[in-house]
């Protein structure tokens, strides 16, 4: 997903090239540019980022031509507002990312404590069976031994 | 014992969102089928359709509880601006006994987010008296702060939340 808003902005950053409009900083997030491109002329991008997505590269020849009759400022505004998408998605997705770690961690989180309560309860349970098993056991050895009881007439 | 940060009702931010920190007190046993609800538990729409078997414990007949069913991540996670959707309100229900010998206030409607992955929160809290509480006027942007807050409920006593998505959800992952 990352390689093709990095396409999509290095589409953008060669029309900038192009129409020699030179006002924003580059964000520091794309790859910097080589020297061959900062030449007014088009000069195809480099294969080594665009050749991930062939159709990029029809897009750009269709921006190239548009922008070429358009003004200056509605292309510094598009590249503005294009930013500001970016952002805004950036901010959205780390967002959904921030969710999507704390519902496995809370769903790890309680598996963990799960597993110490039916440990505990096995444990008591087992105790609990040993205890029977004994009582049982002595009961029975006991039947086996006659006694005399109080009610005995003599 | 209250709430570790470890505890998933607040790594869920069901501590945070929904309700603040609070010390379980009553055990809360909420069961849709054959499917034992623990935190972070993921249903789908169809899993939630009728409402759960819930069993409270508690020790005195005497004492009275309510149960709040309310889903925070609506109408999405990512942007949950009708924060509170109230899908069932019981109250009334005696200690050690359930939903089936409450009050149902407002009725069971079942989930059914039509996108991203909800958390859909029970919480139980302990009523004054018999007959205190009252249903509100609508589903939507329910409170529960503030509903606990008008009722004298207090803090919760027991709660637990699961994930819900819709049938064909894919986990939030995507697929193309």
């Amino acid at each position: 997903m990352e390689e093709v808003w990095k396409e999509i902005n290095l589409a953008s950053l060669h029309q900038r090239r192009q129409l020699n409009i030179d006002h924003e900083p580059l964000n520091q997030e794309l790859p910097p540019l080589s020297s061959s491109t900062q030449h007014g002329s088009f000069l195809p991008p480099p294969a080594t980022v665009l050749s991930l997505n062939p159709h990029s590269i029809d897009t750009h020849f269709d921006e190239s031509s548009r922008f070429g009759c358009s003004e200056k400022k509605r292309s510094q505004d598009s590249d503005e507002s294009r930013g500001d998408r970016r952002h805004k998605r950036m901010t959205k997705n780390r967002e959904s990312a921030v969710r999507s770690r704390a519902r496995k961690q809370a769903y790890i989180n309680e598996l963990e404590l799960e597993i110490v309560h039916l440990q505990k309860e096995n444990a008591r349970l087992k105790r609990q069976e040993e205890q029977l098993k004994m009582a049982e056991a002595t009961q029975h050895q006991t039947k086996k031994i006659l006694q005399r009881s109080w009610t005995c007439p003599f | 014992m209250s709430l570790s940060p470890r505890d998933p009702l607040v790594v869920g931010r069901v501590v945070g969102d929904v309700v603040d920190p609070f010390t379980r007190l009553i055990s809360l046993k909420v069961t849709y089928g054959q499917r034992q609800v623990s935190n972070g538990t993921d249903l789908r729409s169809s899993q939630v359709l009728n409402k759960p078997t819930v069993e409270i414990g508690g020790d005195d007949l005497r004492n009275f509880y309510t149960l709040v069913m309310v889903d925070p991540d609506v109408p999405s996670p990512s942007n949950p601006y009708l924060r509170g959707y109230l899908h069932w309100l019981v109250t009334d229900i005696p200690a050690t006994t359930g939903t089936a010998f409450g009050n149902e206030l407002v009725c069971y409607e079942n989930p059914c987010p039509t996108s991203g992955i909800h958390r859909v929160a029970l919480i139980l809290f302990r009523q004054l008296g018999r007959q205190t509480v009252y249903a509100p006027q609508w589903r939507q942007r329910f409170n529960t702060r503030e509903f606990a807050e008008n009722y004298n409920l207090g803090l919760p006593v027991a709660a637990v939340y699961f994930d819900c998505q819709r049938e064909n959800g894919c986990g939030g992952r995507r697929t193309s």
